[in-house]
């Protein structure tokens, strides 16, 4: 074929690749961020709703301290939460990219499975275990380690833990599909070449499995932040996120032009999180997730 | 091609089962339900089919308020039947949400004790089919507890530390703040309202939980020493442990009243109408209380009530006229009110 | 590289071990006499025949399962082929539609529900199966997108190079080569979303009709009566098929290569 002709035909069907994406893409995510970004600039309607008059007071309320101070909270967990979710899961991901063929396939459903489980119902699996005079406590005392039952959940480690649990599994896949493919060779080269294991692993493994650890933090990270059922049944309630405060304005005061505008503040913040992270690593040739 | 097959058969397969599940077929006599899962219970649902061959979709909702959400953008179409709580119903009312109920339908509605109609969400009694009334109270576990409880005041006492669980409700948490200093549920005074955070974040080092579900449960396993409950949960607390102590707040008690209504545009209205005569049916209202333990608004029903769950529920008639609802306020009031249960959340840690 | 220590599969079955803790209580506490799911009476098998009585828990399991499966296909379909696309793309607002095409987990559920619902009316597309499946398909996509993108990055694109040299066409070159090499991606991605959809609330309640129903909205708007251990039964009983499902087809799949 000539050379015009066969990049005419690639170019056309590039098109129809991307075209469903795109069009997805537009109807059912511009469209609503358009509205979304619209609300956040009218004001709360008396009783219900809004009433469409242009205003910038749901952003400069945000900046109180109050509604500040749930903001770096929510930043303080969230990154805390990807953190520990990144030091427990790469390893994690790591070795079970190392199983045998048939290993990894029981592995990648086994660490999905539990989560087809309804979410709610897990957690309460865990309050059952943790709660003061539960499972942990009774197995505790019964072996004489504590004599009074421990006050475990309703804390901030306990929102930590239940946050953790809940994002592992994507941050676990995220570096297994990518060190999967990893090509063991580099590493074997690089051993012949004089260098330590931990030198290897640095240099060799943590690069090609950085597209893996971004799309993993990621998946981590922005959910983290809008998670809050996870603070209001093992956190009793007493932590507020961003999420909560948001589901507050929405429903409790009704006030959705704020809560819109909390929604879209948080975008930008976790874009720019995104970004800054992916200058650190610099992830060049890593083109998507901005 | 196999893949050209393969992309063929998907798209037909994902198509029809699309077009399965959406398609209704004939007009099915049939009712749509909104509300809050199990809470109308499985044998009522049960009887009413049986009994009238009208099937029940029960959808749910988690919130009031996203129920009125989805009712306005139905513009009150889509749901038949909607049961929810006396606040979201008179902004509903406002809204033009609602649909007068024709009394000829539902003969049974004179089974309704009067003491439990009248209310501010539907002062004339058009629209509303009261269905699970109560008064929350303290309950707290004597063997644990050192002070003495008398009121919202005493959730306050330095003893309590770490061992109160209250819902996660920002206006019944600001509101027991409030009657503390002696005001109403739904004052609009800002200053008022501020003074009443302020006492707010002096009860942080007290709450262990804000509770989401059954804070009852919290009471009756130990990790809570006192607790504020619905009345449901109060009587199912009491059967789990009976020497639990209740106490009726001084300062001033609460009300509320979960009710069925008929949305405006309701496809279905003749068959609501003939659910709602079925549940005022005597028997069926003991059915329903025996299983949601609220009080029973049904006079009829008193006869079929067994008599340990009489004992259970410890409110009287007489309590009611006492109760204040907790009511929809100005919008500054309500979001000050936001404010400062942020402010006291952000304390309990 | 020859790692004989058994450090990694100690890790491995550890963090599996407390993965599977909350799983098992929850198995147990499926034949919890009480009706407080968090508190033990005793034995008793009554929960599993009260699911099989409930005709409206069952129904909503099917909604769900079939939205499941309609959502992870259709965002596995669109998700692929669009990293896919991307990656050979190169004029240069590609970036902005990325960005853009991953958006939906970067909003609260909350607001993408309203926004949703309110949009579906706009477009009169009648709210039930079709309004869950686009919506639980719009916060899908990313996931397959994402983990399809990292994986496809660094692929030796000489492999495809080579297999058009040899006479393959685009197409095919992307069935017998690219695909097998980022199936575990697609397949990863396809799982989680699948486990979304089967957990997703808030842009359920908001995006669904009178007559459908999912799972997870039965089972989080039953907190205001509390949950009964039923819902522990339901979830083995799903469990207990996953794994049937997973031993069928390994059979089928054994007897095939025989």
């Amino acid at each position: 074929m000539e050379k015009k002709e066969k990049k005419k035909k690639s170019k056309s069907k590039l098109w129809m690749t991307v075209a469903p994406l795109y069009i997805f893409t537009i109807l059912f995510v511009v469209g609503p961020l358009i509205y979304m970004l619209n609300l956040s600039f009218m004001t709360r309607a008396e009783v219900w709703g809004v009433v469409k008059k242009f205003t910038f007071d749901n952003y400069l309320k945000i900046f109180e301290p109050v509604y500040l101070d749930t903001f770096i909270e929510s930043l303080k967990l969230s990154l805390a939460t990807t953190l520990i979710t990144l030091v427990v899961g790469y390893p994690f991901g790591y070795f079970m990219a190392k199983l045998s063929a048939k290993w990894k396939k029981i592995m990648m459903l086994l660490v999905v499975v539990p989560f087809w489980t309804n979410a709610l119902i897990r957690m309460y699996g865990w309050i059952i275990i943790f709660r003061s005079n539960g499972l942990l406590d009774k197995a505790l005392i019964g072996i004489g380690m504590t004599e009074k039952p421990l006050k475990l959940l309703y804390s901030y480690p306990a929102v930590l833990v239940g946050m953790v649990y809940s994002l592992l599994p994507f941050m676990i896949l995220a570096i297994y599909s990518v060190a999967e493919k990893m090509d063991w060779s580099y590493i074997e080269a690089a051993r012949d070449l004089g260098a330590s294991r931990l030198q290897a692993f640095l240099t060799i493994t943590v690069k090609l499995t950085l597209p893996g650890i971004l799309s993993g933090v990621v998946l981590v990270f922005i959910p983290s932040m809008g998670l809050f059922f996870i603070s209001d049944i093992l956190g009793g309630g007493k932590i507020m996120l961003v999420g909560n405060l948001i589901r507050d304005q929405l429903f409790t005061t009704r006030d959705w032009p704020f809560a819109a505008a909390l929604s879209v503040v948080l975008m930008i913040l976790t874009s720019l999180i995104i970004m800054l992270y992916r200058k650190i690593t610099h992830v060049r040739d890593l083109e998507g997730i901005l | 091609m196999k893949i050209k097959k393969i992309i063929a058969a998907f798209l037909v397969i994902v198509l029809s089962t699309s077009m399965m599940v959406g398609c209704s077929g004939e007009k099915k006599k049939e009712v749509n339900l909104y509300t809050w899962a199990d809470y109308v219970p499985a044998d009522v649902i049960e009887g009413f089919e049986k009994e009238t061959g009208i099937k029940v979709n029960y959808s749910n909702f988690e919130t009031n308020e996203e129920m009125l959400a989805k009712l306005e953008n139905s513009k009150g179409g889509d749901y038949d039947l909607v049961l929810a709580s006396d606040y979201i119903i008179k902004i509903a009312g406002e809204e033009g949400l609602l649909s007068e109920l024709d009394k000829s339908k539902i003969p049974n509605y004179s089974n309704i004790d009067s003491i439990y109609q009248g209310f501010f969400y539907d002062s004339e009694n058009k629209y509303t089919v009261p269905y699970a009334p109560g008064i929350p109270l303290i309950v707290y576990n004597p063997e644990e507890v050192t002070c003495e409880i008398t009121g919202y005041e005493s959730l306050w006492d330095p003893s309590l530390a770490d061992s109160v669980g209250i819902m996660d409700t920002e206006r019944v948490i600001n509101g027991i703040a409030l009657k503390t200093l002696g005001e109403s549920f739904n004052t609009e005074d800002l200053d008022a309202i501020q003074k009443a955070g302020d006492k707010l974040l002096e009860l942080a080092p007290n709450i262990r939980i804000l509770s989401q579900d059954q804070t009852q449960d919290y009471l009756v396993s130990g990790e809570i020493s006192v607790a504020f409950l619905f009345t449901s949960q109060v009587a199912l607390a009491l059967q789990a442990n009976p020497n639990l102590k209740v106490v009726y707040p001084k300062e001033g008690l609460g009300f509320g009243v979960d009710a069925l209504f008929i949305p405006s545009k309701a496809p279905n209205s003749e068959n609501a109408q003939a659910f709602l005569n079925y549940i005022l049916k005597g028997e069926v209202g003991a059915k329903i209380s025996t299983q949601t333990y609220y009080l029973c608004p049904n006079k009829a029903s008193y006869e079929f009530l067994p008599e340990e769950f009489q004992k259970s529920l410890v409110i009287s008639a007489e309590d009611i006229p006492e109760g204040e609802f907790i009511q929809d306020v100005s919008a500054e009031a309500t979001q000050l009110h936001n404010k400062i249960y942020t402010e006291f959340k952000a304390k309990l840690n | 590289m020859k790692n004989k220590t058994r450090l990694p599969h100690l890790y491995l079955a550890l963090l599996m071990i407390i993965m599977y803790l909350p799983i098992v209580v929850v198995i147990i506490y499926s034949f919890n006499v009480s009706k407080q799911s968090t508190i033990w009476g005793g034995w008793t098998i009554n929960w599993y025949k009260e699911v099989f009585r409930d005709s409206s828990l069952i129904e909503a399991l099917k909604n769900s399962l079939v939205l499941g499966l309609l959502s992870c296909s259709i965002a596995g379909l669109i998700g692929t082929i669009g990293a896919v696309g991307m990656v050979k793309a190169t004029y240069k607002s590609k970036g902005l539609v990325e960005y853009i095409s991953t958006l939906p987990i970067m909003i609260p559920e909350i607001i993408l529900g309203m926004v949703f619902m309110v949009f579906f009316s706009l477009l009169r597309l009648p709210f039930g199966m079709i309004t869950l499946v686009i919506g639980h398909a719009s916060f899908c996509i990313p996931y397959v997108f994402m983990m399809v993108k990292a994986r496809l990055v660094g692929i030796d694109k000489s492999y495809i190079e080579a297999a058009k040299d040899l006479g393959a066409t685009e197409v095919r070159a992307f069935l017998d080569i690219t695909l097998p090499l980022i199936s575990p991606a697609i397949v990863s991605g396809m799982l989680l979303a699948f486990a979304m959809s089967l957990d997703d609330v808030v842009i359920s309640i908001f995006v669904t009709g009178a007559k459908t129903n999912t799972l997870p909205i039965k089972i989080y708007t039953q907190l205001k009566t509390g949950i009964t251990p039923k819902i522990n039964a339901l979830s083995t009983l799903m469990l207990l098929g996953t794994l049937i499902l997973v031993i069928l087809s390994n059979v089928i799949g054994k007897r095939k290569r025989v």
